[in-house]
């Protein structure tokens, strides 16, 4: 009796699940839920980035962040600890959700001592200090800055996956639009396709060494590569903590003229 | 020297004990060499330098210290032992500490200076240096209060140091004549008594908000660049220079705010009291005088960055005899191009001198052969015949510079 019960309640969740997952989602809700995906309201994280070029030679760069969400806002101070000329070098941002506000940035000269406001517009087209990353792919973006499209599902390194078109609504963007698959079980985007603004592809990610920690899905290696340019990136997470004790005023100025977390 | 070392030195291990010390130990060493772009085409610089900086981190107390070694083959008395920057420095929950010798940069000016006037600057090569190594260190206590986005600053600098203007007749960069006809005489050391009452001391309160900053300063100081007081032999043929320096007030504000790509910068001070050159006499003539800077930054993308700034100096109740005009204006631009995943930069700054119209340029390329290897190369242009770059005409070099970090 007690297995009809338990095969009764298996059956009973698997339909529940099956019928979440069968739910016609959008390509908007999709990303939204891939916004939403629980990752803290404080982080910590080193980032060590490999530049490779078309040659084979390489480069590389050591980060140490902290991050903060306040509602939809979040605050990031980051300071270069690799290559010796950078180190101490420090970006101060804080990241604003709504459309059309643009970011407040603050770059740390520890040669100059001194702090200069940048542009959080600009800068969000720009690459990451010669990575293929943009300042933007590093930061949030509201889901409403492109449009998004449920293409199709598929099975991606064996799992499923939806895969999502967004295309920018900002012409300023330099992309015109990417196509992600997006793990359905972590919400985690396992490949994402960029295209320039003639259709062709410009770059592409692929995020793997996806595992839990402090309860939180992290992909712990994201390769971009430029394959235009044959140029790539390998930028791996190390040491993440999530949920750590800091206040917002470790997100301040003064704090990034002490050069160091 | 060694007895500042020592007194930072000791408060660091008194203060923080228990705690496991952290050592940072990094630095850099160059060699950068110039030579004059036109006749005799001789060497105007050539000096290479290990700077090497030592960090330790004991708790909240933090002790620095940065030595330059430095051979000059052009300046023999160049040729030294440096100790660059020396503090103990102490962090409490929402304030710091910091004693010793330190670098205090105030303001958002690119290059000039309107706020920015706690660390004097070391002309021996003009600015044919790195902007930051221009900068002096200044042995002061500084005590910074933070809350939010908020800063409170204060500091106290008991001896004062001053600008370093070169006249050595073997510097290319002196700024006296070097011809034997007439004769210059220079005495630069005439910098006010190392006393107490002497000291220099003010602050900043700085706000650092959504969509805009901005800081609000004074400074009890001095004319830390000398006015040269002028006198002849009875004969006419040696002339007697004397760099004085006077006391006199700064009170300032700056600001900067993004507008989407641009980012607008500001600063404007009133100098009360500051001493003037003059052409006769030897009177003090001084006067209250009104600074401003107007400055923009502009990222259009693709790793541009372009700017532009214009400062104005107005000297009130002029009368004829001080040498400076009433109105001077200064104005730079520079234009950084980074390619090839910003491992080559490009860069181009100039000073333009509106007032005696002439300028300076600095056009450089610098190569980032690994990552810790720098290879740069430039050409430094002076034109006109007026001026602090008129003065300086016959200087336009080429130059070359290699950097390994470690």
């Amino acid at each position: 009796m007690k297995s009809i019960q338990f095969l009764s309640v298996m059956v009973l969740a698997l339909l529940i699940s099956c019928g979440a997952i069968a739910q016609n989602l959008t390509g908007r809700e999709i990303i939204q839920k891939v916004k939403d995906r629980p990752d803290g309201d404080t982080r910590y994280s080193e980032m060590s980035m490999k530049l490779i070029n078309k040659r084979g030679s390489s480069r590389d760069r050591k980060v140490v962040s902290n991050s903060m969400d306040l509602g939809k806002d979040k605050k990031t101070i980051m300071f270069f600890l690799y290559p010796g000329d950078v180190k101490g070098t420090g970006f101060l941002t804080w990241d604003y959700d709504e459309i059309g506000k643009d970011d407040d940035k603050w770059l740390y000269l520890p040669a100059m001592k001194k702090t200069r406001r940048i542009s959080g517009a600009s800068a969000k087209k720009d690459y990451f200090m010669g990575t293929d990353f943009t300042y933007d792919d590093m930061g949030s973006r509201n889901v409403d800055e492109d449009t998004h499209k449920l293409l199709r599902e598929e099975t991606m390194e064996g799992h499923k996956c939806w895969v999502v078109e967004s295309t920018s609504k900002d012409k300023r963007d330099i992309y015109s639009k990417k196509i992600s698959w997006i793990h359905q079980d972590c919400l985690i985007a396992l490949k994402v396709e960029y295209y320039d603004k003639l259709a062709k592809l410009h770059r592409e990610l692929k995020l793997s060494n996806i595992k839990k920690v402090d309860g939180f899905w992290v992909a712990h290696q994201l390769h971009m590569t430029n394959v235009q340019t044959n140029h790539q990136t390998i930028l791996t997470i190390e040491n993440p903590k999530y949920n750590i004790d800091i206040n917002e005023s470790l997100f301040t100025v003064a704090k990034l003229e002490q050069g160091s977390l | 020297m060694r007895k500042i070392a020592f007194l930072l030195v000791l408060p660091f291990y008194a203060v923080a004990q228990g705690d496991e010390i952290e050592y940072t130990f990094n630095g850099f060493a160059d060699t950068y060499h110039a030579v004059r772009s036109q006749s005799p085409y001789d060497f105007m610089s050539s000096r290479s330098r290990l700077r090497t900086e030592f960090g330790a981190t004991k708790g909240k107390s933090y002790l620095f210290a940065s030595v330059n070694s430095v051979y000059n083959g052009i300046l023999e008395e160049e040729t030294r032992i440096e100790l660059r920057e020396v503090f103990f420095k102490y962090s409490g929950s929402n304030w710091d500490f910091k004693a010793g010798r330190q670098i205090i940069i105030w303001g958002v000016a690119d290059g000039l200076r309107i706020t920015d006037v706690v660390s004097p600057m070391d002309m021996t090569e003009f600015l044919a240096r790195d902007y930051d190594d221009i900068r002096i260190p200044v042995d002061a206590f500084r005590v910074k209060y933070l809350k939010s986005n908020l800063s409170a600053e204060f500091v106290f600098v008991p001896v004062p140091s001053f600008f370093i203007i070169p006249d050595a007749p073997d510097n290319p960069w002196s700024v006296f004549p070097q011809s034997s006809d007439p004769h210059f005489e220079v005495n630069m050391e005439n910098t006010p008594l190392k006393k107490i009452s002497n000291s220099e001391f003010g602050g900043r309160f700085s706000f650092f908000l959504s969509g805009i900053d901005f800081s609000f300063s004074a400074l009890h100081t001095w004319n830390k660049m000398p006015v040269f007081q002028r006198s002849y032999s009875t004969n006419n043929d040696t002339v007697f220079v004397e760099a004085q320096h006077n006391r006199m007030d700064m009170v300032g504000m700056d600001f900067s705010f993004p507008i989407r790509q641009f980012v607008v910068r500001g600063e404007v001070a009133e100098y009360f009291g500051e001493l003037q050159t003059t052409t006769s006499g030897n009177n003090k003539v001084k006067r209250n005088t009104s600074n401003f800077l107007l400055g923009v930054d502009w990222y259009p993308g693709n790793d541009w960055t372009l700017t532009f700034q214009y400062s104005h100096k107005l000297i009130p109740d002029y009368i004829d005899k001080i040498e400076t005009k009433e109105n001077t204006v200064l104005a730079t631009s520079g234009i950084t191009k980074k390619v090839f995943q910003n491992t080559l930069s490009l860069s181009t700054f100039t000073y333009f001198d509106v007032t005696n119209q002439s300028f300076f340029n600095r056009t450089s390329a610098d190569y980032s052969l690994t990552d810790e290897i720098h290879m740069m190369a430039g050409y430094d242009w002076f034109e006109g015949d007026e001026g602090m770059f008129g003065l300086y005409k016959n200087n336009s070099e080429y130059w070359v510079k290699a950097k390994f970090s470690f």
